[in-house]
C-alpha cells in the first residue's frame, strides 16, 4: 500500500471507515493496544496458496528430543514408549512468553516454528527434506539432522506399518490421490474433547488412574483365570497416561517459573509485573487442578490443545468454548466483578490469537486443499443445553465481538441456531458476517440434533452437546460420544463416481482401472441402466475408503498410540485402553466427506435430458467430446453448460436426480459399518478440494473440462449457474430431508454488502434465515465482500492483507489463497435478498 | 571453565539448584518474547555466544 494512502485511511474516523466497509481498519482502531500488538505479532502459519510464508521454519528440537528418548525405550508397549518420549519433550523443549500476553503455551520452541509429526508417513518426511524455505539455519546441519531422523523413522511410521497389512490393490488406489484424500491413522487426525471430564483437573485423573491400577494389581494376585490375562496390558497403558499427565503438569509449571522469573528479575512496569505473577499463579494451578476463573479456564483449555498437538497432528479443533468458559465469564464479570467486560474481551481476543498462531507442517496436497489455514478449526457457538434450553451466554457474544476485533481466519465459528436464540445474539452473528469474516456458518440445531440421533443412536441429551468435529460434522462431547480419530479420512472425490460410470470404471486421468467394470455407456439402453452403473461406482468408491479407514482405526493403538488423549478420555481411563480403541464403548460417529458432489447431479441431468429424453446427442457424441476434453466441441459444451438443467434453480428435473442419488447413498451408508458397528453417512463439502482436484477429474457432462475448478462444494450450486435467486437455491436444497439423507450439507451463498447495510440489511438477512430454517436446511454460510474489493485485493494484495473470505468449510485471508480459488469465489453468484 | 551457573541468564530452580533455566530476551521481526531453555548449572558455557558473566 502506498504510504500516503495508509496514512489517509488511518486518519479516517471509525464511522467513516465503517461506511467504506474497511472493517480491517475499523478493527485496528477499536481494539486494545494489547490485542493490536498480539494480533500483529502472529507469524502466519497457513500456507499461502500451497507454500509457507517466508520465515516459517520446521521445529527440529521436538523430533530430536522425542526420538532420543523413544530409542531408549525400544521394546516397551507403544503407548508407554511414546509417553516417555513426550514427557522428555515437555520437560526440555524451549518455552516462551510473548510481551503483553496473558495466555501461554505453544506447540514448538519459537513463535515462527511449526511442529512436524514425523511418526505418520515416511513420504511426508521425505517431502520436508526437499521443501525449500522451511529448513532452519544452518541449513546443512539441519538437513543432516533431518536425514538421520528420516533414516530412523523410515518403515517405522504408522502408515508404513499400515501399508503392510492393507490389501496391496486397495493401497495403490487409496494412495493414488485420485479418489480421495486423508491418512487412515491418528497421526493426522482430530479428536472431540469432553471438558466436563478434563476440568476435573489432571491431579484428580491421576488419582483415578492410581486407584484403578491398585485394584487391578490386587486382582492379578488372586486366582489365575483367563479373565485376568487382558489386565496385564492395561497396566502399562495406565502407566503411560500417568507419565504424560505428570509431564503436562510440569510443563505448565515451567511457564509459572518463567513468568515468576520475569516478574522478579526483568520487568519494571508494575502492571505487567502483576500480569506475569497472575500467569505464574494460573500455570501453577492448571491443568493440575480445576479452573477457578476465566483466565484459568482459558489457560487450561489452551494447554490441553497445545499438549494434544505435541502428541499428534490435530488438524481440526472440535470445541464449544462459549459453553465451556461461559460460567467462568459470568462469575468473573457479572457476579464477582473481578474483571471488566473490556478486560474479559482482551482475554477472549487473545484466546483466538493463541489458537490462530498454532502451526503444524502439512504435506503439499493438504496445503492445497486447505489454502491459507493450518487446519479446519471450526469452533461451535450457541446451541442448546442437554435439557433443550438455550445455551447462548455472554461468552457467545464476547467471542463474536472479539472475532471482529482480531479478525483471524482460524479458528472460525459455526453457530447452532435454534428457535429460542435471542435477537441480541443473532445480531452479533450478523455483524460478524457483515464485517466480511465469512463466519459464523449457521447450523440448524433441531435438524442436526435429530440427525445425530438418527444416524448413530446417540441419546438426545448427548446429541445436544454436539460440536463441529471438523468443518461440518456434529459430534457429542460425552463419554461415549467423543470421537478420537479422524474418520473423515474416508474423504471421497465424488466426481469420480460419474466419471467412472462413463468410463467403465477406468480413470482416464491417472490411466488405471479403478472402479468395477460397469459396462460401456454407449451400449446402455436407457437412463436407468446408466444410473445403475453410477450406483455401482458410488458403492465401490465408498467401500474402498471406508474399509481402509476402518482398518487404520482398529490398528491405530498398535501402530501409533495416544497416551495423552487416552489420559483425558474418561472411557479410556476407566478401561485402561487407548482412546482410539473402538472396543472401549465408543458409540460411533463416522462419516464420508463428499468432495465434488454436485457435479454428479448436474452431469446425470445433462445425460438424461440430452442423450435419453430429448435424444439431442448420442452417447457416442458425448463420449467423443469428453474424451477430447471438449476440445473441438465448444458449441456442444456450451449447450451442456447453458441449456442442461442445473441444481439450485428449483427445477424438479435435476433436483429429483439429486434426491435419487442421495437416496442411494443413504441406503448404502447403513450397509457400511464402522468398527463400532455404526453407520457411515455422506457429508458433502469441499474445503478447497475443488481446486486441488481440478487436474485430477476429467471432462464431465456438465460442461466442465479437465483443469477447470470444480464446483465450490457441498450442495452449493455451480458458480454462476444458480440463476433463479436465493429462494430457488433454498427450495432446491430443501427437496431432501436433512435428517435422513446424509450427515450434513454445506451451502455457500454470497450476499451483497451494499444491500445488507444498516438495520434494513439485518432484517432482510433475518427473513432469509427464517426461510432457511422453515425449509429445514442444516447449514448455510456467507461471503459478504463485494467483487470490487476482491478484485482490488487481487491487484494490490499488500493493501488488502486482512480481507477474509469463506472458502468452503473454513475462512481464509483472501490474499493467502491461490488465484484459481480467488477467481472461483468471485464467480459465485451474488444473491439479492428480498 | 565458565559454566551456565556463572551466567546472568541462568536462573536456578528452587527445588534443585543444580538445574535451572537459561532465560533470554528475543526480538524477532514480528514480536518480542522471553524464552526459557532447561540447562544444568555445571554445563560448560565456554563456547556459548550468549554467555554474560554474572
Amino acid at each position: 500500500m502506498g504510504k500516503n494512502t495508509a496514512q489517509t485511511e488511518k486518519a479516517l474516523s471509525v464511522e467513516e471507515l465503517a461506511n467504506r466497509r474497511e472493517w480491517w481498519f475499523v478493527a485496528e482502531k477499536t481494539r486494545s493496544k494489547r490485542l493490536d500488538y498480539l494480533r500483529k505479532g502472529v507469524w502466519k502459519k497457513g500456507a499461502i496458496g500451497g507454500n509457507y510464508a517466508p520465515g516459517i521454519k520446521i521445529d527440529l528440537t521436538f523430533p530430536q528430543l522425542f526420538t532420543e528418548t523413544w530409542q531408549e525405550h525400544e521394546g516397551h508397549p507403544i503407548m508407554l514408549q511414546k509417553a516417555h518420549a513426550l514427557a522428555h519433550v515437555l520437560d526440555n523443549i524451549a518455552i516462551f512468553i510473548t510481551d503483553n500476553s496473558q495466555i501461554v503455551g505453544y506447540a514448538g520452541s519459537a513463535p515462527h516454528n511449526i511442529v512436524w509429526h514425523w511418526q505418520g508417513i515416511s513420504m511426508v518426511n521425505e517431502e520436508i527434506y526437499n521443501e525449500e524455505g522451511i529448513i532452519p539455519e544452518p541449513e546443512e546441519e539441519s538437513l543432516e539432522i533431518l536425514a538421520t531422523l528420516n533414516d530412523y523413522w523410515g518403515g517405522r511410521t504408522s502408515v508404513d506399518k499400515l501399508a503392510r497389512v492393507l490389501d496391496p490393490e486397495d493401497a495403490v488406489k487409496f494412495m493414488s490421490g485420485a479418489i480421495g484424500w486423508g491418512t487412515p491413522t491418528s497421526a493426522a487426525t482430530y479428536s472431540t474433547k469432553d471438558f466436563d471430564y478434563i476440568f476435573k483437573g489432571f491431579e484428580a485423573i491421576l488419582a483415578e488412574i492410581e486407584e484403578r491400577m491398585e485394584e487391578t494389581e490386587e486382582r492379578l494376585q488372586g486366582n489365575p483365570s483367563p479373565e485376568l490375562l487382558p489386565l496385564y496390558d492395561k497396566l502399562p497403558r495406565w502407566e503411560a497416561m500417568q507419565i504424560v499427565l505428570e509431564a503436562s503438569i510440569r510443563y505448565a509449571k515451567r511457564y509459572a517459573r518463567l513468568a515468576r522469573t520475569l516478574a522478579e528479575h526483568f520487568e519494571s512496569d508494575p502492571t505487567r509485573k502483576e500480569e506475569l505473577l497472575r500467569i505464574a499463579e494460573t500455570c501453577d494451578r492448571v491443568p493440575a487442578n480445576p479452573p477457578r476463573n476465566l483466565q484459568e479456564s482459558l489457560q487450561f483449555d489452551h494447554f490441553v490443545q497445545v499438549l494434544a498437538r505435541y502428541e499428534t497432528f490435530e488438524g481440526a479443533w472440535p470445541h464449544r468454548p462459549d459453553y465451556v468458559h461461559g460460567p467462568y465469564y459470568d462469575k468473573d464479570v457479572n457476579q464477582e466483578k473481578r474483571l471488566t467486560r473490556e478486560e474479559a474481551l482482551d482475554l477472549v481476543g487473545e484466546h483466538l490469537i493463541r489458537t490462530h498462531e498454532v502451526g503444524i507442517f502439512a504435506p503439499k496436497y493438504a496445503r492445497e486443499g486447505l489454502q491459507g489455514i493450518t487446519g479446519t478449526w471450526v469452533w461451535t457457538m450457541g446451541g442448546v443445553k442437554p435439557d433443550g434450553s438455550d445455551a447462548c451466554n455472554d461468552m457467545t457474544i464476547a467471542y463474536m465481538q472479539a472475532a471482529r476485533l482480531v479478525r483471524v481466519s482460524n479458528p472460525t465459528f459455526g453457530f447452532r441456531w435454534h428457535p429460542k436464540v435471542k435477537d441480541e445474539v443473532m445480531r452479533e452473528c450478523f455483524e460478524c458476517i457483515r464485517h466480511g469474516l465469512g463466519y459464523p456458518s449457521m447450523r440448524n440445531d433441531p435438524v442436526l440434533v435429530a440427525n445425530t440421533v438418527h444416524w448413530y443412536g446417540h441419546p438426545v441429551e448427548e446429541a445436544r452437546t454436539w460440536v463441529h468435529q471438523a468443518c461440518m460434522s456434529p459430534c457429542p462431547t460425552t463419554k461415549y460420544g467423543c470421537q478420537p480419530m479422524r474418520m473423515a479420512s474416508a474423504t471421497a472425490n465424488c466426481a469420480k463416481m460419474i466419471e467412472y460410470a462413463l468410463h467403465d470404471g477406468y480413470d482416464p486421468v491417472v490411466n488405471m482401472q479403478m472402479g468395477p467394470k460397469t459396462g460401456d455407456p454407449r451400449r446402455f439402453k436407457d437412463f436407468d441402466e446408466f444410473f445403475g452403473a453410477w450406483v455401482k461406482q458410488m458403492e465401490w468408491l465408498r467401500n474402498i475408503l471406508v474399509r481402509t479407514v476402518n482398518l487404520g482405526r482398529v490398528k491405530d493403538p498398535e501402530f501409533f498410540g495416544r497416551p495423552f488423549l487416552s489420559a483425558i478420555y474418561e472411557r479410556a481411563v476407566e478401561t485402561g485402553t487407548d482412546a482410539v480403541d473402538p472396543s472401549n464403548g465408543e458409540r460411533g460417529n463416522a462419516w464420508v466427506t463428499g468432495f465434488t458432489w454436485v457435479e454428479n447431479a448436474d452431469s446425470l441431468a445433462a445425460i438424461k435430458k440430452f442423450v435419453y429424453d430429448e435424444k439431442k446427442y448420442t452417447m457416442d457424441q458425448l463420449m467423443d467430446a469428453l474424451n477430447a476434453n471438449w476440445v473441438g466441441y465448444e458449441e456442444m459444451r456450451l449447450d451442456f453448460v447453458k441449456n442442461a438443467p442445473k441444481w439450485g434453480n428449483d427445477d424438479d428435473y435435476v433436483d429429483d436426480i439429486m434426491v435419487r442419488c442421495l437416496r442411494e447413498v443413504s441406503r448404502h451408508a447403513k450397509e457400511n459399518k464402522c468398527p463400532s458397528n455404526n453407520n457411515w453417512p455422506l457429508l458433502p463439502e469441499n474445503v478447497s478440494g475443488n481446486i486441488h482436484y481440478a487436474n485430477l477429474v476429467g471432462a464431465l457432462p456438465n460442461g466442465r473440462r479437465l483443469g477447470d475448478a470444480l464446483y465450490d462444494g457441498g450442495i452449493s450450486p455451480g458458480p454462476g449457474l444458480d440463476k433463479k435467486g436465493p429462494t430457488a437455491v433454498l427450495k432446491s436444497c430443501s427437496k431432501f430431508d436433512h435428517v435422513t439423507a446424509g450427515r450434513a450439507f454445506l451451502l455457500n451463498q454470497r450476499l451483497s454488502p451494499t444491500q445488507l447495510s444498516g438495520e434494513k440489511g439485518y432484517q432482510l438477512w433475518k427473513a432469509y434465515m427464517k426461510t432457511w430454517a422453515d425449509l429445514g436446511l442444516d447449514h448455510v454460510q456467507f461471503n459478504m465482500v463485494d467483487d470490487a474489493t476482491l478484485r482490488a485485493a487481487q491487484k494490490d494484495p499488500e493493501k488488502y492483507q486482512e480481507v477474509i473470505v469463506r472458502v468452503a468449510g473454513y475462512s481464509a485471508h483472501f490474499v493467502d489463497i491461490s488465484r484459481k480459488t480467488q477467481d472461483n469465489i468471485i464467480q459465485r453468484t451474488v444473491q439479492g435478498l428480498g | 571453565m565458565a559454566t551456565c551457573k556463572d551466567c546472568k541468564s541462568f536462573f536456578a530452580r528452587e527445588e534443585d539448584r543444580s538445574q535451572g533455566d537459561c532465560v533470554m530476551r528475543v526480538v524477532d521481526p514480528r514480536q518480542a518474547y522471553y524464552k526459557a531453555t532447561p540447562v544444568e548449572a555445571e554445563t560448560d558455557a565456554s563456547k556459548c555466544s550468549s554467555f554474560q558473566k554474572k
